[in-house]
Protein backbone atom coordinates (compact mmCIF):
# COMPACT_ATOMS: atom_id res chain seq x y z
CA UNK A 1 0.00 0.00 0.00
CA UNK A 2 1.25 3.51 -1.27
CA UNK A 3 0.25 5.21 2.49
CA UNK A 4 -2.03 4.68 5.43
CA UNK A 5 -4.68 6.83 3.68
CA UNK A 6 -4.94 6.07 -0.17
CA UNK A 7 -5.48 2.34 -1.38
CA UNK A 8 -3.15 0.85 -3.59
CA UNK A 9 -4.32 1.32 -7.16
CA UNK A 10 -3.38 0.16 -11.01
CA UNK A 11 -5.28 0.67 -13.44
CA UNK A 12 -5.57 -1.29 -16.84
CA UNK A 13 -6.91 -0.61 -20.40
CA UNK A 14 -7.59 -2.60 -23.81
CA UNK A 15 -10.23 -3.10 -26.41
CA UNK A 16 -13.37 -5.25 -26.50
CA UNK A 17 -12.26 -7.97 -28.20
CA UNK A 18 -12.76 -11.47 -26.78
CA UNK A 19 -8.97 -12.57 -27.15
CA UNK A 20 -8.10 -9.52 -24.63
CA UNK A 21 -10.05 -11.21 -21.70
CA UNK A 22 -7.55 -13.61 -21.13
CA UNK A 23 -4.42 -10.97 -20.41
CA UNK A 24 -6.53 -8.87 -18.51
CA UNK A 25 -7.59 -11.68 -16.26
CA UNK A 26 -4.03 -13.25 -16.07
CA UNK A 27 -2.92 -9.65 -15.02
CA UNK A 28 -5.50 -9.70 -12.44
CA UNK A 29 -5.15 -13.40 -10.90
CA UNK A 30 -1.16 -12.24 -10.44
CA UNK A 31 -1.70 -9.01 -8.72
CA UNK A 32 -4.43 -10.38 -6.67
CA UNK A 33 -2.16 -13.64 -5.83
CA UNK A 34 1.02 -10.95 -4.60
CA UNK A 35 -1.60 -9.05 -2.44
CA UNK A 36 -3.51 -11.78 -0.53
CA UNK A 37 -1.08 -14.96 -1.07
CA UNK A 38 -4.05 -17.19 -1.43
CA UNK A 39 -4.61 -19.47 -4.57
CA UNK A 40 -8.84 -19.52 -3.82
CA UNK A 41 -8.95 -16.18 -3.26
CA UNK A 42 -7.01 -14.99 -6.89
CA UNK A 43 -8.88 -18.01 -8.55
CA UNK A 44 -12.25 -16.71 -7.23
CA UNK A 45 -11.45 -13.05 -8.37
CA UNK A 46 -10.14 -14.12 -11.82
CA UNK A 47 -13.80 -16.29 -12.82
CA UNK A 48 -15.18 -13.12 -11.47
CA UNK A 49 -13.42 -11.09 -13.53
CA UNK A 50 -13.60 -13.05 -16.67
CA UNK A 51 -17.55 -14.11 -16.55
CA UNK A 52 -17.90 -9.73 -15.92
CA UNK A 53 -15.43 -8.89 -19.10
CA UNK A 54 -17.34 -11.74 -21.07
CA UNK A 55 -20.75 -9.48 -20.65
CA UNK A 56 -18.73 -6.24 -21.04
CA UNK A 57 -17.77 -7.76 -24.43
CA UNK A 58 -20.57 -9.62 -25.39
CA UNK A 59 -23.33 -7.48 -24.01
CA UNK A 60 -22.48 -3.87 -23.48
CA UNK A 61 -20.41 -3.46 -26.95
CA UNK A 62 -22.06 -6.50 -29.21
CA UNK A 63 -18.69 -8.58 -29.83
CA UNK A 64 -17.65 -4.77 -31.43
CA UNK A 65 -13.86 -4.55 -31.37
CA UNK A 66 -11.67 -1.40 -30.47
CA UNK A 67 -14.29 -0.05 -27.72
CA UNK A 68 -12.39 1.03 -24.35
CA UNK A 69 -12.33 -1.20 -21.66
CA UNK A 70 -10.84 -0.10 -18.08
CA UNK A 71 -9.90 -2.02 -14.90
CA UNK A 72 -8.67 -0.60 -11.40
CA UNK A 73 -7.44 -3.06 -9.14
CA UNK A 74 -7.00 -1.55 -5.74
CA UNK A 75 -5.94 -3.29 -2.27
CA UNK A 76 -7.38 -1.78 0.63
CA UNK A 77 -6.34 -3.32 3.96
CA UNK A 78 -6.91 -7.05 3.25
CA UNK A 79 -9.53 -6.28 0.46
CA UNK A 80 -9.45 -6.54 -3.10
CA UNK A 81 -11.23 -4.10 -5.29
CA UNK A 82 -11.90 -4.53 -8.94
CA UNK A 83 -13.74 -1.79 -10.43
CA UNK A 84 -14.88 -2.92 -14.42
CA UNK A 85 -15.35 0.29 -16.48
CA UNK A 86 -17.34 0.16 -19.92
CA UNK A 87 -19.05 3.30 -22.34
CA UNK A 88 -21.53 0.43 -23.88
CA UNK A 89 -25.18 -0.44 -23.41
CA UNK A 90 -25.93 -0.46 -19.85
CA UNK A 91 -27.45 -2.92 -17.94
CA UNK A 92 -31.50 -1.73 -16.53
CA UNK A 93 -30.90 -4.24 -13.68
CA UNK A 94 -28.68 -6.18 -12.32
CA UNK A 95 -29.61 -10.34 -13.09
CA UNK A 96 -30.22 -12.61 -10.17
CA UNK A 97 -27.46 -14.96 -9.46
CA UNK A 98 -29.48 -17.97 -9.92
CA UNK A 99 -28.51 -20.87 -12.34
CA UNK A 100 -30.97 -22.19 -15.35
CA UNK A 101 -31.86 -25.24 -15.93
CA UNK A 102 -29.10 -27.32 -16.54
CA UNK A 103 -29.85 -27.97 -20.33
CA UNK A 104 -29.51 -24.20 -20.70
CA UNK A 105 -26.31 -23.01 -22.53
CA UNK A 106 -25.99 -19.57 -21.12
CA UNK A 107 -26.72 -18.06 -17.71
CA UNK A 108 -24.32 -18.93 -15.25
CA UNK A 109 -22.37 -15.97 -15.28
CA UNK A 110 -23.80 -14.06 -12.79
CA UNK A 111 -24.40 -17.00 -10.75
CA UNK A 112 -20.40 -17.63 -11.12
CA UNK A 113 -19.57 -13.55 -10.22
CA UNK A 114 -22.22 -13.89 -7.29
CA UNK A 115 -20.22 -17.35 -5.92
CA UNK A 116 -16.70 -16.28 -6.41
CA UNK A 117 -16.46 -13.01 -4.52
CA UNK A 118 -18.11 -10.73 -1.13
CA UNK A 119 -19.92 -8.38 -2.89
CA UNK A 120 -20.33 -6.86 -6.00
CA UNK A 121 -22.59 -3.84 -7.66
CA UNK A 122 -23.23 -2.24 -10.98
CA UNK A 123 -23.06 2.32 -11.31
CA UNK A 124 -24.32 3.87 -14.46
CA UNK A 125 -22.42 7.09 -14.67
CA UNK A 126 -24.36 9.74 -16.68
CA UNK A 127 -22.71 12.78 -18.09
CA UNK A 128 -23.98 15.62 -20.37
CA UNK A 129 -20.99 18.06 -21.83
CA UNK A 130 -21.85 20.96 -23.56
CA UNK A 131 -19.86 22.73 -26.30
CA UNK A 132 -19.87 26.00 -27.73
CA UNK A 133 -17.84 26.58 -31.09
CA UNK A 134 -17.01 30.18 -32.02
CA UNK A 135 -15.39 30.45 -35.44
CA UNK A 136 -13.27 33.74 -36.20
CA UNK A 137 -15.79 36.32 -37.21
CA UNK A 138 -18.90 34.40 -35.72
CA UNK A 139 -21.24 36.80 -33.82
CA UNK A 140 -22.80 36.03 -30.77
CA UNK A 141 -26.13 35.15 -32.32
CA UNK A 142 -23.96 32.44 -34.45
CA UNK A 143 -22.59 30.35 -31.45
CA UNK A 144 -23.52 26.89 -32.37
CA UNK A 145 -24.21 24.60 -29.33
CA UNK A 146 -23.63 20.78 -29.37
CA UNK A 147 -24.88 18.28 -26.36
CA UNK A 148 -22.56 15.25 -25.76
CA UNK A 149 -23.98 12.95 -23.84
CA UNK A 150 -21.56 10.08 -22.45
CA UNK A 151 -22.31 7.23 -19.64
CA UNK A 152 -19.73 4.99 -18.04
CA UNK A 153 -20.98 1.82 -16.73
CA UNK A 154 -19.10 0.16 -13.69
CA UNK A 155 -19.05 -2.99 -12.18
CA UNK A 156 -17.41 -3.24 -8.26
CA UNK A 157 -16.21 -6.61 -7.70
CA UNK A 158 -14.83 -6.98 -3.74
CA UNK A 159 -13.26 -9.63 -2.27
CA UNK A 160 -12.12 -9.94 1.28
CA UNK A 161 -8.85 -12.16 2.21
CA UNK B 1 -5.83 -23.10 -26.09
CA UNK B 2 -4.63 -26.11 -28.13
CA UNK B 3 -6.80 -28.50 -29.55
CA UNK B 4 -5.64 -32.07 -30.37
CA UNK B 5 -7.87 -35.02 -31.77
CA UNK B 6 -6.99 -38.36 -31.54
CA UNK B 7 -8.71 -41.87 -31.95
CA UNK B 8 -8.84 -45.15 -30.13
CA UNK B 9 -10.21 -47.64 -31.71
CA UNK B 10 -13.48 -46.22 -32.43
CA UNK B 11 -13.64 -43.49 -29.59
CA UNK B 12 -12.61 -40.16 -30.73
CA UNK B 13 -10.73 -37.84 -28.02
CA UNK B 14 -10.37 -34.28 -27.84
CA UNK B 15 -7.45 -33.14 -25.97
CA UNK B 16 -7.64 -29.26 -24.60
CA UNK B 17 -4.90 -27.72 -23.25
CA UNK B 18 -4.22 -24.20 -21.51
CA UNK B 19 -6.90 -21.58 -21.33
CA UNK B 20 -10.74 -22.78 -22.05
CA UNK B 21 -12.80 -19.43 -22.25
CA UNK B 22 -15.00 -17.03 -24.97
CA UNK B 23 -12.31 -16.54 -27.40
CA UNK B 24 -12.00 -20.16 -27.60
CA UNK B 25 -15.29 -21.25 -27.45
CA UNK B 26 -16.80 -21.26 -31.23
CA UNK B 27 -13.87 -23.29 -32.54
CA UNK B 28 -14.15 -25.92 -29.61
CA UNK B 29 -17.49 -25.82 -30.54
CA UNK B 30 -17.71 -26.58 -34.10
CA UNK B 31 -14.74 -29.44 -33.45
CA UNK B 32 -16.56 -31.30 -31.27
CA UNK B 33 -19.85 -30.76 -33.46
CA UNK B 34 -18.08 -32.54 -36.15
CA UNK B 35 -16.68 -35.19 -34.18
CA UNK B 36 -20.18 -36.09 -32.38
CA UNK B 37 -21.52 -35.82 -35.84
CA UNK B 38 -19.20 -37.56 -37.99
CA UNK B 39 -18.16 -40.01 -35.22
CA UNK B 40 -19.54 -43.79 -33.30
CA UNK B 41 -21.11 -41.91 -30.60
CA UNK B 42 -17.87 -42.66 -28.22
CA UNK B 43 -15.98 -38.97 -27.10
CA UNK B 44 -13.80 -37.88 -24.90
CA UNK B 45 -13.43 -34.60 -24.12
CA UNK B 46 -9.74 -34.69 -22.26
CA UNK B 47 -9.46 -31.17 -20.24
CA UNK B 48 -6.54 -32.57 -17.54
CA UNK B 49 -4.36 -30.05 -19.39
CA UNK B 50 -6.83 -26.86 -19.19
CA UNK B 51 -5.43 -24.45 -16.66
CA UNK B 52 -9.03 -22.42 -16.50
CA UNK B 53 -12.37 -22.33 -17.90
CA UNK B 54 -15.19 -19.59 -17.89
CA UNK B 55 -19.38 -20.57 -18.53
CA UNK B 56 -18.87 -19.97 -22.15
CA UNK B 57 -16.75 -23.27 -22.10
CA UNK B 58 -19.14 -24.56 -19.74
CA UNK B 59 -21.97 -23.96 -22.12
CA UNK B 60 -19.58 -25.76 -25.37
CA UNK B 61 -19.72 -29.04 -23.13
CA UNK B 62 -23.54 -28.33 -22.87
CA UNK B 63 -23.74 -28.45 -26.43
CA UNK B 64 -21.64 -31.39 -27.03
CA UNK B 65 -23.36 -33.06 -24.20
CA UNK B 66 -27.11 -32.35 -26.18
CA UNK B 67 -25.56 -33.41 -28.95
CA UNK B 68 -24.62 -36.30 -27.93
CA UNK B 69 -27.69 -37.66 -26.29
CA UNK B 70 -29.20 -36.64 -29.50
CA UNK B 71 -26.82 -39.14 -31.70
CA UNK B 72 -27.86 -41.59 -29.19
CA UNK B 73 -23.92 -41.45 -28.03
CA UNK B 74 -21.77 -40.99 -24.71
CA UNK B 75 -19.29 -38.24 -23.71
CA UNK B 76 -17.15 -38.62 -21.37
CA UNK B 77 -15.13 -35.63 -19.37
CA UNK B 78 -11.30 -35.71 -17.90
CA UNK B 79 -10.99 -32.76 -15.66
CA UNK B 80 -7.93 -30.76 -13.86
CA UNK B 81 -8.76 -29.56 -10.51
CA UNK B 82 -9.42 -26.05 -12.06
CA UNK B 83 -12.25 -27.30 -14.31
CA UNK B 84 -13.72 -29.49 -11.78
CA UNK B 85 -14.00 -26.45 -9.30
CA UNK B 86 -16.29 -24.86 -11.93
CA UNK B 87 -18.00 -28.02 -13.26
CA UNK B 88 -19.02 -28.22 -9.15
CA UNK B 89 -19.52 -24.64 -8.92
CA UNK B 90 -22.21 -24.41 -12.00
CA UNK B 91 -23.56 -27.65 -10.87
CA UNK B 92 -22.86 -29.53 -13.88
CA UNK B 93 -21.30 -32.74 -12.42
CA UNK B 94 -24.75 -34.14 -12.05
CA UNK B 95 -25.16 -34.37 -15.73
CA UNK B 96 -22.11 -34.76 -16.90
CA UNK B 97 -20.09 -38.37 -16.86
CA UNK B 98 -16.79 -37.47 -15.58
CA UNK B 99 -13.68 -39.48 -15.31
CA UNK B 100 -10.52 -39.44 -13.27
CA UNK B 101 -8.42 -39.81 -16.33
CA UNK B 102 -7.79 -40.68 -19.89
CA UNK B 103 -7.27 -44.56 -19.15
CA UNK B 104 -10.25 -44.31 -16.95
CA UNK B 105 -12.64 -42.92 -19.61
CA UNK B 106 -11.46 -45.01 -22.53
CA UNK B 107 -11.72 -48.30 -20.66
CA UNK B 108 -15.45 -47.09 -19.44
CA UNK B 109 -16.08 -46.41 -23.47
CA UNK B 110 -14.47 -49.73 -24.44
CA UNK B 111 -16.74 -51.74 -22.32
CA UNK B 112 -19.80 -50.08 -23.01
Amino acid sequence: MTSADKPACIMLKASSEAANISLLSEALHALCLYASGSVACALDMQRAVVEALNNVVEHAYGNQPDHDISVCWYLENRQLRIEIIDCGQSMSFLPEPVLPDFDAEGGRGWWIINACVNDYDYKVIDSVNREYVLRPGDRNDNIRSASIEAHSNILTLIKQF
Amino acid sequence: MLINEQKHDNIDIVVLSGRFVMADSPEVRERLKVLIDEGQGKLVVDMSQVSFIDSSACAVLISAFKGMQLKPGRLLLVTSPVVQSLIELTRLHTIFEILPNLPAALDALSTS
